[in-house]
């Protein structure tokens, strides 16, 4: 009884937080806002509510005026925009082309107009990007101007930053005093030279080389921004302590270019790196673990930059450098780079889906104007051959494809092959190709609230006329079952709570095709219900206690239940994957709302009414056996004994 | 009890009645009609200088023989029409009858123009393929679920015998209504189509659980006579499940707005066909194929080949 208990309490609490979640028009916690002026904060679709009607017009790119473009055109213009609001969950639109040079867009609720007008009012932007894998970068961000001085020191390996740094009123005098010592250091350091490095470095605590570099305050502002970002992408935080659990796929190093007497690039940071890490980007271990080698004199702009192994004293450092050192930042970034190489989809004259002449294998065909074949001609002919540049195809800044190029393209016909090509896919790029080819411009040129597409004087209607009709079921569930008929409709007004809850949650966009799919999820948890009644009524007829006759009842209808709503599931899921793939998303919003539905139904079914019944049964009103059996207890074992469903106990 | 099973070439008779005639109409052009989802038509976006409402308007579309239009309210008394191809002289004649019976002062036309279908046909043909999907996986589901039994992929074939049983009376029904009624069939259609698929398998599971049970408690009892006493047993729970189903359906149509009717006509349709097909169609076709019925009619012709479908 206790645990049964326990169960109730979990379940109305479950039901209190649907309640508040159903209840409340619209929750906002931080980022998290759900709800509106919709009726109970739902989210529904245009077919139930009202929404956005705006018309576009195509435009000439040139004089502004509209434009005559033919069909084709316009189709493409259609599925670019279709393919964009489908992609970006403003809701399932209604999309027309109207007329000869205009389009009709029709979007749910009115919440995000601006985003809306924003999203459909860019043309689709198709763009070839060269693509380099791994490349070092001159920041040129951080420019001469950006830096005050640089000088050649002597920082303290062993010595806390603080010590070395912390006083402020000091730095000129430490950074000096650093500077005599290293005079002194360096002429030590050049006595044990024939130590080996590591020796060296070791043991010799008054210090390293180091270049100390003055910046402005927008310099040091610029250059701190990228020692966060190296920190970052080596996963390490702001002591330099490895992050955890932080996998970074694209590290990216900061390297400083010091021009002198000779020219030297050092990488700054790998001492920090030195260990496992350090190992995986081919970094000598043996470099000291403890030492930051990018170091900012506190409350100051100048950093200290060690020399590591570039310099390993002052006085090399010196020869090196001379007295004017400059420098130059490096940013190599791991991974890859994009750069505009001014092609877009204006260039694209064609494309589509073909077959490879001797392979017969699916490849996608491309066509340039005479632009587009310059310029992708003089871009193969640079990066032919090399697996470490690649054609980059972005539509609307979603990456379509990146091949490599195998040899110089300068007719403007090219064609896109690849290992994973199917029929499928190759017919999808080349129809992604086409519609972001900016079919052409257009312009918004009328905009207005519209109703509801059902009306809302018949959506109205329809709401009372279904709770009449859930009414009637309830009554018809209380008359015929009884008692159980009121748990089963107590548990069935916690399943529409709950439903509810859980779409204005997601959410999930209601629409006619979802109120069919909780149509149906509610017959099937009025199924569940009843099946485990007539199974509890035959077993009290066959004579059991109520108790039993509750547990066995459940048990015998728990495969029936189980397999009916695991087949729906099954259904369910594959009209998702489906939908998915053949690009029929109405589908998938209807497979979504059945799905939970029916899980739904089964935790109704299975947990609720039955820890209800179990409680009930525990009380006083399991003294009236007749009160859950339907037609008054007229059939029960003393009247009925030789019911055939008696022989099976 | 009830002889269900003994029944069952009557039962046979009751679906080849109802199905043909709809298969028939299907076949001959133009099957159902497609509504203006599918097929485009033409837009007129009115003002109304006199006050009127959404439902009187659509109601004059009605009367004016759209029966499928589309009625959409831009507030002010200007509405957004939707309806199929209309010509320059179906134009006026719409106009003046607004004008004469919602509107004396007047009305004036904002826009008129030819819209496309907002549904590619596309979606018919991938709904065609899911649904095929979602068979075959329904079909391997019930096989894995009755391993028990003896041969259980009779039990998965057929579920899916009278899934397409009740997916034709849809249909069919549909067919019919479009040539006689003009009743048209929209992308709503085919979503209260993968409903009634859903329920018509989960009633068919349902009636086929109790047969597992029995036919495991009952091994020398004949096939015919367990199927028989399985059907008795879930009959009560069968009417009560779609009794509930119908109840609802019913409100909704009758006391329910005018828009989504047709919605409502197919679940209602295919709730009637699917709690029927369970208990006539589906539990005899295992019969029948236990008995060797099936075999027997294959051997005495072709003709009969639709009728042992059933």
């Amino acid at each position: 009884m206790r645990r049964y208990a326990r169960t109730l309490a979990i379940i109305v609490v479950i039901a209190v937080i649907a309640g508040l979640i159903v209840g409340i028009q619209q929750i906002k916690i931080g980022n998290f806002e759900r709800g509106g002026d919709t009726p109970l904060g739902l989210s529904l679709g245009l077919d139930l509510q009202g929404g956005s009607h705006l018309v576009y017009q195509a435009v000439d790119a040139d004089t502004g005026e509209a434009a005559s473009p033919d069909e084709r055109q316009m189709e493409a213009l259609k599925e670019s925009i279709e393919r964009r609001v489908n992609a970006s969950g403003l809701g399932e639109p209604i999309i027309q082309i109207l007329g000869k040079r205009q389009l009709l867009v029709q979007l749910p609720g009115i919440r995000d107009l601006a985003r809306a007008k924003d999203l459909i009012g860019e043309t689709a932007q198709l763009v070839f990007r060269h693509r380099t894998l791994e490349v070092a970068r001159v920041i040129d961000e951080l420019t001469e101007e950006d830096i005050v001085s640089v000088e050649l020191g002597l920082f303290a390996a062993e010595a806390p930053p603080e010590g070395v740094v912390s006083e402020p009123a000091e730095t000129p005098a430490a950074e000096a005093e650093a500077e005599a010592t290293g005079e002194s250091g360096g002429t030590e350091e050049a006595s044990t030279e024939e130590a080996t490095a590591t020796e060296v470095e070791a043991e010799t605590p008054e210090g390293l080389p180091g270049l100390f570099v003055e910046f402005t305050d927008d310099g040091a502002a610029k250059f701190g921004q990228l020692v966060d970002r190296l920190r970052e992408s080596l996963g390490l935080d702001e002591e330099n302590n490895p992050v955890e659990a932080d996998v970074v796929p694209f590290p990216s190093r900061l390297a400083v270019s010091v021009e002198g007497i000779e020219s030297r690039n050092f990488e700054l940071g790998y001492a920090i790196l030195a260990g496992p890490l350090g190992l995986q980007l081919g970094i000598d271990p043996r470099t000291p673990v403890s030492e930051p080698f990018i170091k900012r004199i506190e409350e100051s702009n100048t950093y200290v930059l060690s020399l590591g192994n570039v310099a390993e004293t002052l006085t090399v450092a010196r020869e090196t450098f001379g007295d004017e050192p400059k420098v130059f930042f490096i940013e190599e970034i791991q991974g890859k780079v994009d750069e505009d190489i001014g092609l877009t989809g204006e260039n694209l004259a064609n494309a589509y889906a073909d077959q490879h002449q001797t392979t017969g294998l699916p490849i996608i065909a491309i066509e340039f104007d005479i632009e587009g074949t310059r310029i992708f001609g003089e871009l193969t002919e640079r990066i032919a051959g090399l697996s470490d540049h690649q054609v980059a195809i972005f539509l609307d800044e979603d990456e379509l494809i990146s091949p490599e190029v195998t040899t110089a393209i300068t007719a403007g016909t090219a064609i896109i092959q690849g290992r994973d090509f199917t029929l499928d896919r190759v017919r999808d790029l080349a129809l992604l190709l086409e519609s972001g080819r900016l079919p052409i411009p257009i312009e918004l040129i009328a905009e207005r609230d519209v109703d509801a597409i059902l009306g809302a004087d018949s959506l109205s209607k329809s709401v009372v006329a279904g709770l009449v009709g859930l009414s009637l079921v309830l009554l018809f569930m209380v008359l015929y079952y009884r008692l159980p008929g009121v748990i089963a409709s107590v548990a069935l007004v916690f399943y529409a709570l709950l439903l509810l809850a859980i779409f204005k949650i997601l959410p999930i966009t209601l629409t006619l095709s979802g109120v069919g799919a909780v149509i149906l999820s509610i017959g099937m948890a009025v199924d569940a219900n009843i099946l485990i009644f007539e199974r509890m009524k035959e077993e009290l007829r066959a004579g059991r206690t109520l108790m039993s006759s509750i547990n066995i009842g459940f048990n015998r209808a728990w495969p029936a239940i189980r397999d009916g709503n695991v087949s729906t599931l099954i259904t369910c899921a594959i009209l998702f994957y489906f939908s998915d793939q053949l690009g029929t998303t109405a589908v998938q919003g209807f497979a979504s709302a059945l799905a939970i539905g029916v899980l739904l139904s089964m935790f109704t079914a299975i947990v609720v009414s039955r820890t209800i019944l179990r409680v009930t049964a525990n009380t006083l009103l399991s003294h009236r056996l007749e009160w859950f059996v339907p037609s008054g207890g007229a059939d029960l074992p003393q009247q009925r004994a030789a019911a055939p469903v008696a022989q099976r106990s | 009890m009830l002889d269900f099973v003994g029944k069952r070439y009557w039962f046979l008779l009751v679906s080849v009645i109802v199905i043909v005639p709809g298969v028939v109409f299907l076949i001959i052009a133009p099957g159902l009609r497609p509504g203006i989802d599918f097929t485009g038509g033409s837009t007129t976006t009115v003002a109304f200088k006199d006050d009127t409402s959404q439902e009187a308007v659509r109601q004059l579309m009605v009367d004016f023989g759209e029966t499928d239009a589309v009625v959409q309210n831009f507030g002010d008394n200007t509405f957004f029409i939707r309806t199929k191809e209309l010509d320059e002289g179906r134009k006026n004649a719409l106009l003046d009858l607004m004008e004469s019976r919602l509107s004396p002062s007047g009305v004036e036309l904002l826009s008129f123009d030819l819209v496309s279908p907002v549904v590619a046909r596309k979606i018919v043909v991938n709904g065609f393929w899911m649904v095929l999907a979602a068979a075959v996986g329904i079909f391997l589901f019930i096989w894995w679920a009755f391993r028990n039994v003896p041969s259980p992929y009779r039990y998965g074939l057929a579920a899916i015998v009278a899934l397409v049983h009740d997916t034709l009376i849809v249909v069919g029904i549909f067919a019919i209504l479009g040539e006689v009624a003009e009743i048209e069939v929209n992308s709503m259609f085919l979503f209260a189509l993968l409903t009634v698929i859903g329920y018509s398998v989960n009633d068919t599971i349902v009636v086929f659980d109790r047969l597992r049970e029995n036919v495991v408690l009952y091994p020398n009892r004949s096939f015919a006579d367990t199927v028989n006493l399985s059907i008795s047993e879930s009959i009560s729970r069968s009417l009560n499940t779609s009794l509930t189903l119908l109840f609802t359906l019913l409100a909704l149509i009758l006391f329910g707005g005018q828009t989504i009717k047709t919605f409502l006509l197919v679940l209602l349709i295919g709730v009637v066909a699917g709690t029927y097909s369970s208990i006539a169609v589906a539990s005899q076709v295992l019969v029948a194929w236990e008995l060797g019925d099936i075999r027997r009619v294959f051997r005495r012709g072709r003709s009969s080949q639709a009728a042992a479908a059933e």
